[in-house]
C-alpha cells in the first residue's frame, strides 16, 4: 500500500442504477460523509457533548465541457432526471486500485460555468439510498 | 480512461504548413518561414521571412490524461528596414489565416478548439554588426488550443 495519485480518478454513474459508466472530460471530484452530532450537554457538564446522529453523503464531480455522449451530457440528463442513479467514484482507477470506492444512489445536478475559457461543468450529488466504501484487494 | 497517446508536434508542424503553403504569404515575406531562427542558406542572408516560436506551453489535465492542450505560440514576420515594404502586409496576412479562422486549422490526431492572436507585437532591432541597419518585427502572440479526442 502506498499514496496514490489522482490523475487517474474515475466518476462512473448509471442512470438505471445499476451498472456506472465513466463519465470521460472530469477532472475532479469530492465526496463528504459528514455525521451531524446533536449537543446533549447538560447542566454540570465540564465542556459540550455531542451524540451522533444522521451521516450526510453528498458532494461534486467536475471537469470540462465536451458534447461526446459518454461526458457531460450525462451529467444534465441526470439533472432532468426524477429517480437516482447509481454513482461511483474512485480515486484512482489503475489495475491495483480499481476495487477501492465509493458508491450509492444519488441524485446529482449540473451546472456550466463557460467563459473565454473551456467551459466547465459541476455535478452536485446527494445520496437517494445507502452508500458504502469498498476496500478491494 | 487513458487518453491515447497523440504526437504534440503536429501543433506546430500544422501551424508552420498553413504559413508555408499560403500564395500571399509566400510573396510577401519570400524567404520563408522558419521556427526559432532563420538561418542563411547557401552563404545568403534572408531578409523578408516569418519567425515562428513557441513561448508557452501546457497540458491541461482530466481524470486519466491530457484533456487539451494550449499553445502561445509568437508569429511575426521579421523583415530588414530598406526591404519592409510589405511588412504589415505580411503580418495582416498571417493574422487572417490564424485569427479565428473558420474552419479551424486541422492538426490530426486533435481535435481543434481555438486558435486567435491575444497580443499584438511591433518593435525595431538594430542590427548587431552594424548599428544603421534596423529589423522590423510585426506579428504578435498567438494562443492554439487543441483537444484529445475523446
Amino acid at each position: 500500500m502506498a499514496i496514490q495519485t489522482g490523475r487517474y480518478g474515475q466518476v462512473l454513474f448509471d442512470p438505471a442504477g445499476t451498472t456506472p459508466v465513466e463519465i470521460v472530460s472530469l477532472n475532479a471530484w469530492k465526496a463528504s460523509f459528514k455525521t451531524a452530532k446533536e449537543d446533549v450537554t447538560c447542566f454540570g457538564d465540564t465542556n459540550k457533548v455531542y451524540v451522533p446522529g444522521m451521516k450526510d453523503v453528498s458532494g461534486t464531480v467536475s471537469g470540462f465541457w465536451n458534447s461526446d455522449p459518454a461526458a457531460s451530457p450525462i451529467l444534465f440528463a441526470a439533472a432532468d432526471a426524477t429517480t437516482p442513479g447509481m454513482l461511483k467514484l474512485l480515486p484512482n482507477s489503475t489495475t491495483p486500485e480499481k476495487g477501492n470506492f465509493w458508491s450509492g444512489l444519488a441524485y446529482l445536478d449540473a451546472e456550466i460555468d463557460c467563459t473565454l475559457a473551456a467551459p466547465k461543468v459541476t455535478g452536485e450529488f446527494m445520496a437517494a439510498g445507502p452508500w458504502t466504501m469498498t476496500v478491494g484487494p | 480512461m487513458i487518453t491515447p497517446p497523440v504526437d504534440s508536434a503536429n501543433v506546430e508542424n500544422a501551424i508552420l504548413a498553413a504559413l508555408i503553403n499560403d500564395a500571399p504569404l509566400q510573396a510577401l515575406a519570400p524567404d520563408g518561414v522558419w521556427w526559432d531562427s532563420a538561418g542563411e542558406v547557401n552563404g545568403k542572408p534572408r531578409t523578408r521571412y516569418v519567425i515562428v516560436s513557441l513561448i508557452a506551453h501546457m497540458d491541461v489535465a482530466v481524470f486519466g490524461g491530457r484533456g487539451y492542450e494550449d499553445y502561445l505560440l509568437l508569429i511575426k514576420a521579421v523583415m530588414l528596414n530598406a526591404a519592409s515594404v510589405d511588412i504589415g502586409a505580411a503580418a495582416h496576412r498571417f493574422d487572417a489565416l490564424l485569427d479565428d479562422p473558420d474552419p479551424l486549422l486541422d492538426v490530426p490526431g486533435f481535435v481543434p478548439m481555438a486558435m486567435f492572436r491575444e497580443q499584438r507585437i511591433r518593435f525595431t532591432e538594430h542590427d548587431a554588426e552594424n548599428p544603421a541597419i534596423r529589423w522590423l518585427h510585426w506579428g504578435g502572440h498567438y494562443r492554439v488550443q487543441v483537444a484529445i479526442p475523446t
